[in-house]
């Protein structure tokens, strides 16, 4: 009745070095992901998910669906490429001001939007990805998690967006499924019972993953 | 190959566990024994010595204070209540009884379970919000609307015995409470966050849609601030009657569509769950409405408050339910008991009709009092005669006062002693005799008769004719019936419905 979105954001890095495993890897987690949420009445009820991609130029792989429409082909990734990280923060950022609904007298608004980024480098474009930041934390978004996966991956450079960071020490299918299971948690994490101490707070992480802070 | 792992709880009984986890939730990681009875749980972080102790106390003194009793057995199916606690390389972990098969889904989702949930816990929300029934549950899992009925009878049944026990559950919400409705079966888990009065603190605030306003409004407040609300005896009670109105009607009580705060939704949630908190019913106040023409087209028609009002659930729990969501909604005193829902509820069922549409998705429907009753939920009309009872008892010899109860007749009612005598109540207190039906109905040949199979005191009043054990009495309009003599023994007056 009137319930509020969700609306979830994932941006992937489908860049060169994301070729083979790595990628085949990330396609399972986010399969699993899906199942994992659709099994959860309280997400089936509420999350709407997005998928930008981004090597060199950034895509709205997938636009903002309810998460029981969502069908998704495998994602792929050309021979090589540059990582535009901050073409896709610019991307998403135009996506938001479409998508998100505002709250009017007679209609309950979204909740904020979740934003998880996945990268395995750093941003080719860094002044675009630096610009981009301060208008990133204008859109309000609930939480932004960013995943740098891999050894070379930034992780300063990631820091600059948010205080989230969490590695992966390999890219393969245990590490990325055990990141893409804590997200769905973190989606999930809402309808938990709450403690009395007050924060929300993100599940802890699965034990492939480290949380930077 | 997996290991058996085998320890002494902290009482000293031997037990053993799969070293591999089959589930984890928030707070543990569980495992399987052996031959899966039981589980083992483990907390994930570090607890303190009051946990420990607490989790004792719940596995020791309070279990054995509600199971260990004349009667005790029938708490066995209503909680899933830890026998014993351990400790492990280092964590502290508890034994409880496995969740018996039926809440775990037989068929899952429709489509040929396309969401891949057979299997999985039947958790409360699938069945309490209309959008998961209409378009994702198996029709099959569903189950009636009495069947819903019983369910929440269970619910309230359990909550009251932890109430007496002086327990409060702190965190009811339809994650903690198993329900099967294609069975009308419920059972109440995660019993380890108790609250005791003055002894145990509550470590949770509880879980969104079910906290009561009271703890939602003070939430920005330290913890031992003294206008700080925590969960108690009343902030269940505001739960259990959320978890009612939702399994009856399939929509949030509160979640209307009254903005308090248009740029800041975290902020207008607080409000609309906490201090502005509105009944979406609220009978003066309609700020607070489900715009139809928001809800989803699988919301409906339960997100329609004009086509099935609260109302549709009967005189005694529409009562109970303006106790909870107007009076008692900030006024925590005011709310209806775990005992009122449970005794309402009672009532309720005997106040229920078969639907005539065999298509009715819900079946059953309370009877509303009107001499052309209508199936609210499919628009089906009644035809035929209806005979409807109205329940008197004695208080004295020879004087009959009114119960405000009645039980309406259909094929296969059946009549039980608590309906002959209004000393006895139908719940865990009963022995194996109590439990027998003593007589039941039938239409026969254009006329509605009472089989009597065990009433020795049945009579038909209006003509002083006794009506021996295996004899029958045709029931017509106006008639006077005697079930029973004595203390607490009823008289039925029989009014006939004929549409």
């Amino acid at each position: 009745m009137s319930a509020r979105r969700l609306p979830v954001y994932i941006l992937l890095d489908t860049s060169g070095s994301m070729r083979g495993e790595p990628i085949h890897s990330v396609n399972v987690g986010i399969q699993a992901m899906l199942s994992a949420l659709r099994q959860d009445p309280y997400a089936l009820e509420s999350v709407h998910l997005s998928i930008i991609t981004f090597d060199v130029e950034a895509r709205e792989y997938l636009p903002l669906t309810p998460l029981d429409a969502v069908k998704l082909d495998e994602i792929q990734v050309p021979q090589a490429g540059a990582t535009f990280l901050g073409a896709a923060l610019e991307l998403l950022i135009a996506c938001v001001d479409r998508d998100l609904r505002k709250s009017t007298p007679d209609a309950k608004g979204d909740w904020r939007p979740l934003l998880f980024v996945m990268t395995d480098g750093s941003p080719s474009d860094l002044h675009a990805y630096r610009q981009a930041i301060p208008e990133i934390n204008k859109r309000g978004f609930g939480a932004i998690v960013a995943c740098a996966a891999g050894p070379k991956a930034k992780q300063e450079v990631l820091r600059e967006l948010t205080d989230r960071v969490v590695t992966l020490d390999t890219m393969d299918s245990a590490a990325f499924s055990g990141f893409f299971k804590w997200v769905s948690a973190s989606v999930a994490v809402g309808s938990t019972s709450a403690g009395v101490s007050g924060s929300v707070s993100l599940p802890p992480p699965p034990p492939e993953v480290q949380l930077v802070l | 190959m997996t290991r058996v792992v085998t320890c002494r709880t902290l009482d000293g009984q031997v037990i053993e566990f799969v070293d591999e986890v089959i589930g984890s939730g928030a707070m543990k990681d569980v495992h399987f024994s052996p031959d899966r009875s039981y589980v083992v749980a483990f907390y994930k972080t570090a607890q303190d010595f009051q946990a420990k102790e607490r989790l004792q106390m719940i596995a020791g003194k309070y279990r054995e204070s509600i199971f260990d009793q004349v009667g005790g057995d029938y708490w066995q199916n209503l909680f899933c209540w830890p026998t014993a606690v351990l400790e492990h390389e280092g964590r502290l972990g508890l034994v409880a009884p496995t969740y018996p098969r039926h809440f775990f889904f037989e068929h899952g989702s429709r489509n040929g379970d396309m969401l891949g949930i057979k299997g999985k816990e039947k958790e409360g929300k699938w069945f309490a919000a209309a959008n998961l029934r209409n378009r994702f549950v198996d029709p099959r899992e569903l189950g009636t609307w009495l069947n819903h009925l019983k369910v929440c009878l269970l619910l309230a049944r359990a909550v009251r015995r932890m109430h007496m026990a002086g327990l409060a559950h702190s965190d009811l919400s339809y994650k903690n409470v198993l329900v099967d409705p294609s069975q009308g079966l419920a059972c109440v888990i995660d019993v380890d966050g108790l609250v005791v009065p003055g002894k145990y603190p509550p470590d949770v605030v509880g879980t969104p849609d079910f906290i009561a306003p009271e703890v939602v409004r003070t939430s920005h407040l330290a913890k031992d601030d003294p206008n700080r609300c925590l969960p108690r005896r009343e902030t269940d009670l505001h739960a259990l009657s959320v978890l009612i109105y939702m399994y009856l009607l399939y929509r949030h009580p509160l979640r209307g569509a009254k903005v308090h705060d248009l740029d800041d939704e975290q902020r207008d949630e607080m409000l609309s769950m906490g201090e502005k908190a509105l009944f979406v019913e609220h009978p003066t106040d309609a700020s607070n409405r489900i715009k139809v023409a928001n809800a989803k087209p699988t919301e409906l028609p339960w997100a329609d408050t004009a086509k099935l009002p609260f109302t549709i659930t009967g005189p005694y729990l529409s009562q109970l339910f303006l106790q909870a969501f107007v009076a008692g909604l900030h006024d925590p005193a005011l709310r209806p008991s775990a005992n009122d829902w449970e005794t309402a509820l009672v009532k309720t069922v005997d106040l229920i009709q078969p639907c005539l549409n065999p298509k009715c998705e819900q079946k059953w429907y309370v009877f509303d009092n009107s001499t052309k009753p209508v199936c609210p939920f499919c628009g089906t009309p009644f035809r035929g005669k209806l005979p409807v009872l109205n329940l008197y008892s004695s208080r004295k010899e020879g004087q009959y006062r009114p119960d405000n109860h009645r039980l309406m007749v259909w094929t296969g009612q059946s009549l039980f002693l608590w309906h002959a005598n209004n000393l006895i109540a139908p719940n865990e207190k009963l022995n194996e005799a109590q439990k027998k039906r003593v007589g039941y109905f039938v239409f026969h040949q254009n006329a509605w008769w009472l089989v009597n199979e065990n009433l020795p005191d049945l009579m038909d009043v209006s003509t002083k004719t006794p009506i021996p054990i295996g004899g029958q009495l045709e029931l017509k309009d106006g008639q006077q019936i005697l079930l029973a003599k004595g203390d607490g023994g009823r008289l039925v007056v029989v009014q006939m419905v004929d549409a």
